[in-house]
């Protein structure tokens, strides 16, 4: 074909071909980003979908390079892709200048394999990270044209579903979703497609409620709408209880028993653009028994349950072979503490360096256990290394059961200046059970201690440190879960305090916004009511509220205003004990009493071990779900 | 060490991908070949992949040029089929050759880009107005156009690029342009930013974000030849 011709042609194929969503060049030409739109990357899946019984819109409410840094998603995503009845496709939230593009030109929400309308999908599927991002999941159910609450859909509406962390305690996004999944995806994603499948099959008999009551059955699925919440004079919650007798008393959370028998992602789609974490993730294990009393993952992602050795190498060549990624991460809630990570990284290095592949760690843990570890990988540049001591003092360390030391802090730093490197990022909080003025200025004595043993190694000033102090904000299903989050003005005196002792121009110090923490902490530990806030807020522009230049704290406390909330009732109010949660009838396995215990062990400053391989500390994860800690080391 | 060169394509699949995005995407697809690549020493190494010219985002291409080192020599037809298998949609390999280690860098030689603009008009269509503003923007001297980066404004005379005068033709509501761009040591313009200088300037009546760009092709020339960096 002749050069002209072929241009022409191919022009108008585009058209054509865009027609259907009628999204066009000169919108595409004016977006940042563009790409972030147009799909076609490796490893995407696109089927016909009059040849699937089920398609599947996966969904993350934050932009394209956050979504689709999202393991469990590329998860699932390979799973339900392997099933021939099933098509499943991606969306993220359209960044604003996108989403004002769209509305103008009244282009739906759109899939980035077969572009076609999100609303035409039979379910829905939203990750769920981040209480912050909900607003998000309200605009793109908007942006898709189907009805933002539950109780207005219709039986041509897609099943609007949620997974991850926030599900467990969903309440205050209960309106707005049909079902949540509580827990591991890679089994219930499948049951619930078969129940899909069949409800269609059938005629959609009983229409929607008739699929809500099927879906309720499964194990591990929680549909709101068939609780009835009660509240006291107070306030607080009565109770939750089911309202027909397909809902079970209590939600408990789904658990792989073995991950080496499970489908993981070893084709995910490689993206164009640099996203977050642009890299192969090789997951080592999940679930992190340390204790720490103030980490949610550390109680809902029990127990510990490792991959073996010959399965990591295996899925890492995959991985190589199917990507072509040069960077493995080594992905885990506390991956040095994998069993046999000494042996998975000499094995990865020797059978992957001729292929120019890097391996990295995302996290560190604080002893020179890991500074070796991270010299062998290699990490030459030398960029920085991060380590997170939680607190400033030993005490407060003690109460939020970090099983860390000053001395472990200083050797590991000392090895690490040894070692050639010369700046530190040290991970905080504020705000945490006890805490007094005397524990935030040890976040200060710790960051020139760390400048001082430079000193002593290298004889010489030079370091770098930076200290990154977040706000605390207490999380359901954690033994912090009663405590009474610091006000704003609180946590900003705080910050206050902090920085007018930390002078030294080789100390950086960075600062959560309080007002987001404040506003995080009453949406974790909200119940139904806000869903009200969560909508008015929306309407009112709220989006991307995790994204600071987009961050609108008025808009919020005007929505809680107009529906007569006081959002420090949720947030900054210290429960009783015997308080009835909102989420009390969502289970993590881990009881309540041990929660409990765990609190008044917090404030006993008395530690308590890692049931990975030291004792059980009855937290009832392994009898209520019948799993047990598959910790390779242990079996040796 | 053996230098291979390709010829390859930019296609719809990916009109909005920009060159960095363009470049690591081929990275990957040498690597899931088993190409075994040649890399750069040092604590960073890099592939030895090189590139004629950088395509901006939006632009299509029918003929980039690549270079690339190979720690040994590989069979042509199994390099370009290897290739072939692993390369995302959109990119296509036209011609493959292995050229000498001594060939000098596609940046350095390269020096004449020619484009196809499709652009709808902006309201009726009017043919005597579309040739009238090429006739003057071919006609005028010189053509001061200010390109607005992150590091400021840069003013750049636009006439001293113009390997051609622009061609214009009119098909089914849209103008149809051929322009041939030189690429010199000391700059060169973006075929958006021409359309930019005569939608402004010279009075295009044309829905500029609209613009459909195609490169039809990069050549090496001197007085008397233009060849392909391919075809050398």
């Amino acid at each position: 074909m002749n050069a002209k011709y072929k241009v022409f042609f191919e022009a108008k194929i585009w058209r054509l071909f865009l027609f259907m969503i009628t999204l066009d060049p000169a919108i595409l030409n004016r977006v940042l980003k563009p790409a972030r739109y147009t799909g076609n990357e490796l490893n995407s899946v696109k089927k016909d979908h009059a040849t699937v019984d089920v398609t599947v819109a996966l969904a993350l409410p934050d932009v394209y390079e956050v979504g689709m840094s999202n393991l469990g998603l590329k998860i699932l995503y390979q799973i339900l892709n392997n099933r021939p009845d099933t098509a499943a496709e991606r969306v993220y939230a359209p960044w604003v200048d996108m989403e004002a593009e769209m509305r103008a030109h009244q282009i739906p929400l759109f899939t980035l394999e077969s572009l076609k309308p999100v609303r035409e999908f039979d379910v829905v599927g939203f990750s769920l990270q981040y209480e912050m991002s909900y607003s998000n999941v309200l605009n793109m159910l908007d942006l898709a044209g189907i009805p933002v609450l539950t109780a207005e859909r219709t039986e041509q509406d897609p099943l609007i579903v949620g997974g991850g962390p926030c599900t467990f305690n969903a309440e205050p996004a209960a309106n707005f979703f049909d079902c949540f999944i509580l827990g591991e995806g890679e089994e219930i994603i499948e049951d619930m497609v078969g129940v899909v499948a069949s409800w269609k099959q059938s005629g959609k008999v009983d229409g929607r409620v008739g699929l809500l009551k099927k879906l309720a059955q499964i194990e591990g699925m929680y549909v709101p709408s068939l609780y009835d919440v009660t509240y006291h004079a107070d306030g607080t919650v009565a109770q939750v209880v089911p309202n027909c007798t397909e809902a079970s008393k209590v939600v408990r959370k789904r658990v792989v028993k073995d991950l080496n028998k499970v489908e993981y992602a070893t084709r995910p789609v490689v993206p164009y653009l640099d996203i977050v974490h642009d890299r192969i993730m090789l997951e080592l294990f999940r679930g992190c028994t340390r204790g720490c009393r103030f980490c949610q993952a550390g109680v809902l992602y029990r127990p510990v349950r490792e991959r073996t050795t010959e399965t990591l190498l295996k899925l890492a060549h995959e991985l190589v072979d199917s990507t072509g990624y040069s960077e493995i991460s080594l992905t885990s809630l506390s991956s040095a503490d994998y069993s046999c990570l000494p042996e998975v990284v000499q094995s990865l290095i020797d059978e992957l360096k001729n292929k120019g592949v890097s391996i990295s760690l995302p996290s560190l843990r604080i002893d020179s256990f890991s500074v070796e570890l991270a010299q062998k990988l290699q990490q030459v540049r030398k960029s920085g290394l991060t380590f997170a001591p939680e607190a400033g003092t030993q005490r407060l360390r003690d109460v939020i059961n970090k099983g860390v030391t000053e001395k472990n802090l200083e050797d590991s730093v000392r090895a690490a200046f040894q070692a050639g490197w010369s700046s530190v990022k040290l991970y905080f909080m504020m705000g945490l059970p006890s805490e007094t003025d005397e524990d935030v200025l040890g976040i200060a004595d710790l960051a020139y201690r760390v400048l001082d043993i430079y000193k002593e190694v290298k004889g010489r000033r030079g370091a770098k440190v930076t200290i990154s102090v977040a706000c605390f904000v207490p999380k359901p299903h954690t033994p912090f879960q009663w405590y009474g989050q610091n006000m704003s003005d609180e946590f900003e005196r705080k910050q206050r305090l902090l920085r007018a002792k930390l002078g030294d121009r080789n100390i950086s110090f960075n600062w959560h916004d309080a007002r987001t923490s404040f506003l995080e902490g009453a949406f974790a530990r909200g119940d139904r009511r806000l869903g009200q806030v969560l909508l008015t807020a929306w309407k009112n522009g709220a989006r991307f509220d995790g994204w600071s230049e987009y961050f609108k704290y008025n808009v919020w406390i005007e929505a809680f205003a107009a529906a007569n909330i006081d959002p420090h009732f949720y947030a900054t109010r210290e429960r009783n004990e015997d308080e009835v949660m909102p989420w009390d009838h969502l289970s993590s396995g881990a009881t309540k009493e041990f929660l409990a215990r765990e609190y008044k062990n917090a404030l006993g400053e008395t530690l308590t071990t890692d049931c990975r391989r030291g004792q059980c500390t009855a937290c009832g994860v392994c009898p209520e779900l019948d799993v047990k800690v598959i910790d390779w080391g242990n079996q040796a | 060490m053996a230098k291979l060169r390709f010829e390859i394509t930019k296609g719809e699949e990916i009109r909005y991908i920009s060159h960095l995005d363009y470049a690591s995407a081929i990275e990957r697809a040498i690597i899931r070949a088993k190409l075994s690549a040649a890399y750069s020493e040092g604590f960073n190494p890099h592939m030895k992949i090189s590139f004629a010219s950088a395509l901006a985002v939006g632009v299509t291409s029918q003929a980039e040029y690549m270079d690339l080192e190979l720690l040994e020599e590989i069979e042509l037809p199994q390099v370009v089929k290897r290739l072939v298998g692993t390369l995302p949609p959109g990119i296509q390999v036209k011609k493959a050759k292995y050229v000498t280690g001594k060939a000098p860098a596609l940046m350095a030689i390269v020096n004449l880009a020619t484009y196809d603009v499709i652009v709808p008009f902006a309201g009726a269509a009017e043919f005597d107005a579309v040739a009238e503003s090429i006739r003057q923007f071919n006609e005028a001297g010189e053509v001061l156009f200010v390109r607005h980066t992150p590091k400021g404004r840069k003013e750049i005379e636009v006439k001293q690029y113009m390997a051609k005068p622009v061609v214009a033709n009119v098909k089914e509501q849209a103008v149809h342009m051929q322009i041939e761009i030189k690429i010199t040591a000391g700059g060169s313009i973006k075929p958006g930013e021409i359309l930019e200088v005569l939608v402004n300037m010279f009075g295009l009546k044309v829905e500029r974000d609209s613009a459909l760009i195609n490169r039809t092709g990069l050549y090496v020339t001197d007085a008397k030849n233009q060849v392909a960096p391919i075809d050398m």
